[in-house]
């Protein structure tokens, strides 16, 4: 009930770093970065879930259970490297013959489709079905169709129905040239290209949720025999061999198996006992076996970090968080290792905006070692100055564990401070519409982000002024600072491919953003890798993206 | 239309078989110079069994009533106070409050930690009585609303009959087939987001009335009814026939003729809705509808425990025994209250 | 008769379609509770949401959209809102486990109940009684969830003997069907195991003294005859009857404790998930569901209580 499925937003996740291995203390072997190697082909294996896939429509999946079905069913134009750590993060071409070719200004997009390709069910490709494609996804509402509608030229007539096709995208069906016209440059929108609800479905495919019955695709595997909530199978796809694209390989199971089961206790008992194989993870370990675990199954299990931020926001219109001394003395109160605990040791403790693993991240703590004990007299120091003790503060929680524990334990920690706080507790469901609503005056509370892209921009869309709206709101702290502004407006139409060379700005804006303390950050989440005895553990991966890549998955 | 108050639609007289008491308390004749009530008290002293469960009950109360000494002078600690990172001395040694792997302490059998921490290391002794002390004052409350509003309703159905009956009756049916636990859940959702705003009644969405409320009236017909039932029979008796023909206004004969008549079926009825809405709390809780943060409850103890059952056994089964024996407690005593009442009727609720 | 039926049948109508007004009520009243904020995703747009609110027909008046979903209700076209599929499908999905539970732990509960109950009325007032009064005492005291882990705990987790939770079809493979049942049955059956025994026990002991046990008894007939031919037959219609209305009740959705605990993926359980993710079409059909189900069977154990027992008449 309260597991794991990734925010709502983003297609949870992101961008890689090979943390796995040091994380673990050099346990198990160097698994989680590099190659994916060389697994035993054939066989089958039982994956199990604990949070059912949203979809398995690629048109409108948009959680990581469904996209780790879907990514490896229906190649986009581009896709990511099939590999854990940093290079799963690297945008490859995928029925395109290359990365897109970008006009100077940034606002057109080239691209060459493959020859002789084919859906499953053996209907040709044609270079027209893209915007057929991203029509339907926009016009059955994905979740993530803003990406769409916001950049690609007559994306948002269609969505309101004012037009008929998407005037953006056009496309030779002869030749296999696709052309996309962008509204204004976005350093990203090869990471757009690539989510799976870009992947190719034949024109003609409905526009309804075909979950059940997923349509025919053009990827490694084929999605059959869905029940919903309840199991579906993955079959290789006879034909993907033929299409020889070099760097999205054909499986190495011949059928895969997945089962979904919340109790994930369960589950864990299962793989641990060898009679499933695969842990997914997007899900929690339950704490009570993590002993068992680590004692007896040392050798295929392995925490990994995903680069992801879990912060407590702090509303700076409200009291008071409207005082910057206030927001640092949380920072210097919230002991992190503390917070590691309440998550079962599956959080990496850090102090900054932009996390591990993505361009910018800074290396240094003003509040101490995220690691260490924390300065609670200064922080009271900081709370007397402020003369603001006393204060009452409600601070608002989601449901599921552990996030309900960080607010409680959060809580806490302001009550220590001397404010007069209060947990609020919701639904999961109504979590973000509630958090998000201007009307709420959301003062504190617990908020992550787990990107869509490996881009630091991603994550500072949640500190952009101009982003705050009165719902739906992700500025959950209103910070409307201008010097992040003019960074943001600098660095934001960079493209994805030039990162590095704005690496130090990056850097410096996100340690401004912690000096001015307009989040209290506390880490990043690991992932359990967890398989079992059958399986070629160290030629598995963990994707950055969509943590699950079953085309990796191999027996022994 | 004449309605047979044993049958004729009405699902709860098969729900309660002998819920209405084809021969109160009122009706017996009792021996000569004992009233119904001193004759029923005096079988209740007899009875020790109830006696002493009732007793249990009654310590256990007792116990959550004092939490904030408790935890002030035993565990120094409140029932809000994380404790995470810090140790504590067991027999000795030096033992974290939770692991690096986020277990908490078990049983300490001394004065922090007695019984153990939860993940948040929060002493669960403290947390105990002080969710005892929420789980007894919804029951109590619950059983409050249910038995005014089961009485209002019940008396004015079956004195009035005709329209009023007919409405009334249709409303208890509502509520009655509406599947218990998921209209529970389904209120206490909804209502745990946004509270309740009546203009000058508010409710805010973590106060304990909330549970409260959903709990008392999910239980309405389950009392109603056979009020409703008994009342019938009652209107037809003489001395209610006397009443009306003397010129006593119908809200009066229902105060001071209908009413009094009702005391023991009342009396049968409170000790077993306060057992199920403990019962229901704890099953809402369970669901994350019951009673929300930061408030404790024993329902929400067992429920936070059950996911970490393998490892740390205490946290389900501390609250779950303490509820189960005030549970049982007032069970038990309500058993030997509605025997020393009236031995033959038969009352049940559903959880 | 007929006049009976029909008065019935009316009422029934008019609870039903109280409690899908009141169902759609509830979830309305939520703040923040928006469906389309939620389907539009988190970062949505509010464009995204107003294209949103439209092709769900959210922009439509509550008494509009009440009369669409409940056409929707009649045709079989309820599409939830979380995963957007067919309500009905989903529900005629997890009925399988719900009827499993509810048939298998009705019979143990009826059996066992009986059984107990006589038991402790033939002994009455002996240590028998007394012990399985405490036994049926504690049975419904004790949160039936709280059974089911204990339950998991000792005899799934500790010894391995019953699988750890989840629901295998009976077509898929029987004997591993009835290995995943046994502990859920057991959860369930203790609650009402309890209280049947109790309501047996005083129900035989009320009929003993009738007169016309006492007849039967004066006529010279054995005591064993007596207690089966007569008594239990009379004390058996009350438990008939709640065993009619708690079998409904388990197959509309009302075991959700029980099926949440054991993760059986039955009716239950969905309304649960349903509820927590605010999806309103899934609640709205499974109350409607498990409504109609409990009104109807009652209706029907009136009809067979009437027929049992000729003290009953049933007036129209």
């Amino acid at each position: 009930m309260q597991k794991g499925f990734r925010g709502l937003g983003a297609v949870g996740v992101v961008l890689a770093v090979a943390l796995g291995i040091s994380a673990c203390g050099g346990s198990s072997s160097s698994s989680s970065s590099g190659s994916p190697a060389q697994g035993r082909n054939g066989g089958e294996a039982t994956v199990l879930m604990g949070t059912a896939p949203d979809f398995l429509d690629p048109g409108l999946a948009y959680t990581t259970q469904g996209a780790a079905a879907d990514w490896i069913t229906y190649t986009p134009l581009l896709t990511y490297r099939h590999a854990g750590g940093k290079q799963g993060g690297e945008i490859i071409p995928g029925l395109a013959t290359a990365l897109p070719s970008i006009s100077k200004d940034g606002k057109t997009y080239t691209f060459q489709l493959r020859k002789g390709l084919t859906y499953s069910n053996g209907q040709p490709v044609k270079a027209g079905d893209l915007e057929y494609t991203i029509r339907r996804s926009i016009k059955v509402n994905w979740g993530g169709k803003s990406f769409f509608t916001n950049y690609i030229v007559g994306a948002a007539a269609v969505d309101s129905g004012k037009a008929q096709k998407i005037s953006g995208i056009t496309a030779d069906d002869a030749t296999g040239k696709i052309t996309i016209k962008l509204i204004k440059a976005y350093g990203a929108f090869t990471n757009v290209i690539a989510f799976p609800a870009a992947g190719l479905v034949p024109t003609g495919t409905k526009f309804t949720n075909l979950s059940n019955s997923p349509p025919p695709g053009v990827g490694p595997y084929m999605i059959t025999a869905v029940q919903p909530n309840r199991t579906f199978t993955m079959v290789k796809n006879p034909k993907w061999a033929s299409f020889a694209i070099p760097d999205v390989p054909e499986g190495h199971l011949q059928k895969i198996t997945i089962t979904i089961n919340s109790n994930t206790q369960a589950e864990a008992q299962q793989v641990l006992n060898n009679q499933a194989d695969v842990f997914d993870p997007g899900d929690t370990l339950p704490p009570a076996l993590l002993g068992q675990i680590r004692s007896t199954a040392q050798n295929r299990f392995a925490p990994v970090t995903i680069p992801s931020t879990f912060y407590f926001f702090m509303n700076t219109r409200l009291k008071p968080f409207n005082n910057v001394k206030v927001r640092q003395a949380v920072n210097y109160a919230l002991d992190k290792r503390a917070m590691a605990r309440l998550a079962s040791g599956f959080l990496k403790p850090e102090c900054n905006f932009l996390p591990e693993g993505i361009v910018g991240h800074p290396t240094s703590c003003p509040y101490g070692d995220p690691n260490g004990a924390p300065d609670i007299n200064k922080a009271k120091q900081l709370v007397q100055q402020s003369g603001l003790a006393g204060t009452p503060i409600t601070v608002w929680g989601e449901m599921r564990s552990p996030r309900k524990e960080y607010v409680d334990y959060y809580t806490d920690v302001l009550n220590k401070l001397g404010f007069k706080a209060t947990p609020k507790i919701i639904s999961d469901s109504t979590y973000f519409p509630t958090i998000g609503n201007e009307k709420t005056k959301a003062q504190t509370g617990f908020a992550d982000w787990i990107q869509d892209f490996p881009n630091p921009s991603d994550f500072y869309l949640l500190l952009d002024g101009t982003a705050i709206q009165a719902t739906n709101n992700q500025n959950f702290s209103y910070v409307n600072d201008p010097k992040i502004q003019t960074e943001l407006a600098k660095l934001n139409p960079v493209p994805t491919s030039q990162l590095n060379s704005v690496a130090s700005q990056w850097q410096k804006l996100d340690e401004y953003t912690t000096s001015q303390a307009y989040e209290a950050v506390y880490g990043s989440e690991q992932v359990p890798k967890f398989q079992s005895n059958r399986m070629n553990f160290a030629a598995s991966t963990i994707h950055p993206l969509y943590l699950d890549d079953w085309l990796n998955l191999s027996l022994k | 239309m004449a309605i047979d108050p044993t049958a004729s639609g009405n699902e709860l007289s098969l729900e309660l078989p002998g819920a209405i008491p084809r021969s109160g308390p009122s009706e017996e004749p009792p021996p000569a110079g004992i009233g119904p009530y001193r004759l029923a008290l005096r079988r209740l002293r007899r009875n020790r069994a109830a006696l002493a469960f009732g007793a249990l009950f009654l310590v256990i109360a007792l116990m959550c009533l004092a939490a904030p000494w408790y935890a002030k002078h035993v565990a120094h600690t409140g029932p809000n106070v994380n404790h995470i990172t810090d140790t504590v001395k067991v027999g000795g040694k030096t033992e974290n409050v939770v692991s690096i792997d986020g277990n908490p302490i078990g049983p300490t059998w001394q004065g922090k930690f007695f019984l153990g921490a939860d993940a948040n290391g929060r002493d669960i002794a403290v947390r105990l009585l002080y969710g005892g002390r929420n789980s007894l004052e919804i029951g109590l409350i619950a059983t409050l609303i249910t038995m005014i509003l089961a009485t209002v309703i019940g008396t004015l159905a079956g004195y009035l009959r005709g329209p009023v009956d007919g409405v009334l009756s249709r409303v208890l049916d509502l509520i009655w087939a509406y599947p218990v636990v998921l209209l529970a859940v389904a209120l206490g959702t909804s209502l745990a987001l946004g509270g309740i705003d009546l203009g000058l009644f508010q409710l805010k969405g973590n106060s304990l009335l909330v549970p409260a409320l959903i709990i008392g009236v999910v239980y309405i017909p389950y009392a109603a009814k056979p009020i409703r039932g008994q009342v019938l029979s009652l209107r037809e008796k003489e001395f209610i026939d006397a009443a009306r023909a003397q010129g006593a206004s119908a809200l009066r004969i229902m105060t001071t003729e209908v009413l009094p008549n009702l005391a023991s079926t009342l009396i049968v009825f409170v000790p077993l809705i306060i057992a199920n809405a403990i019962l229901l709390e704890a099953g809402l809780s369970y669901l994350g509808a019951g009673v929300q943060d930061p408030n404790p409850s024993w329902g929400t103890m067992i429920s936070n425990g059950i996911p970490r059952i393998s490892t740390a056994l205490h946290l389900t089964l501390v609250p779950g025994i303490m509820l189960v024996l005030a549970v049982l407690g007032i069970n038990v005593f309500g058993d030997g209250v509605r025997d020393a009442l009236d031995p033959r009727a038969e009352v049940r609720i559903e959880h | 008769m007929g006049r009976f039926v029909v008065r019935r049948l009316a009422s029934t109508i008019v609870v039903l379609f109280a409690i899908s007004v009141l169902t759609f009520l509830i979830f309305q009243a939520i703040p923040n509770g928006k469906p389309e904020d939620r389907l539009a995703g988190r970062t949505s747009t509010p464009e995204t949401r107003a294209a949103v609110r439209k092709s769900w027909g959210f922009d439509k008046p509550i008494y509009d959209q009440y009369a669409i979903t409940m056409r929707k209700v009649f045709t079989g076209d309820v599409i939830s809102y979380t995963q957007q599929v067919n309500v009905e499908d989903e529900i005629r999905r997890d009925l399988p486990a719900t009827l499993s539970l509810a048939i298998g732990a009705g019979i143990i509960w009826l059996l066992l109940g009986i059984a107990f109950g006589l038991f402790s009325a033939m002994r009455a007032g002996r240590f028998t009684d007394r012990a399985l009064t405490v036994l049926s005492l504690i049975g419904v005291s004790t949160p039936v969830f709280l059974i089911g882990a204990v339950l998991l705990y000792v005899l799934a987790f500790k010894l391995s003997i019953f699988p750890n939770t989840g629901y295998v079809p009976l077509t898929k493979d029987p004997l591993d069907w009835l290995d995943h049942m046994i502990l859920p049955w057991i959860a369930l059956s203790v609650l009402f195991i309890g209280f049947y025994s109790r309501v047996l026990r005083s129900s035989i002991l009320d009929t003993m003294n009738e007169d016309f046990v006492r007849t039967a008894r004066a006529k010279g007939l054995s005591e064993r005859r007596v207690l089966v031919r007569h008594v239990l037959r009379n004390s058996m219609i009350p438990i008939i009857s709640l065993w009619g209305l708690d079998f409904a009740a388990v197959i509309g959705g009302a075991a959700i404790l029980t099926e949440s605990v054991f993760n059986l993926q039955g009716v239950g359980q969905y309304a649960a998930q349903s509820v927590q993710a605010l999806d309103v079409p899934p609640v709205l059909v499974i109350t409607m569901f498990g409504a109609f189900v409990v009104v109807l069977l009652s209706a029907a154990v009136d009809v067979i209580y009437a027929l049992l027992d000729p003290r009953i008449r049933l007036s129209g």
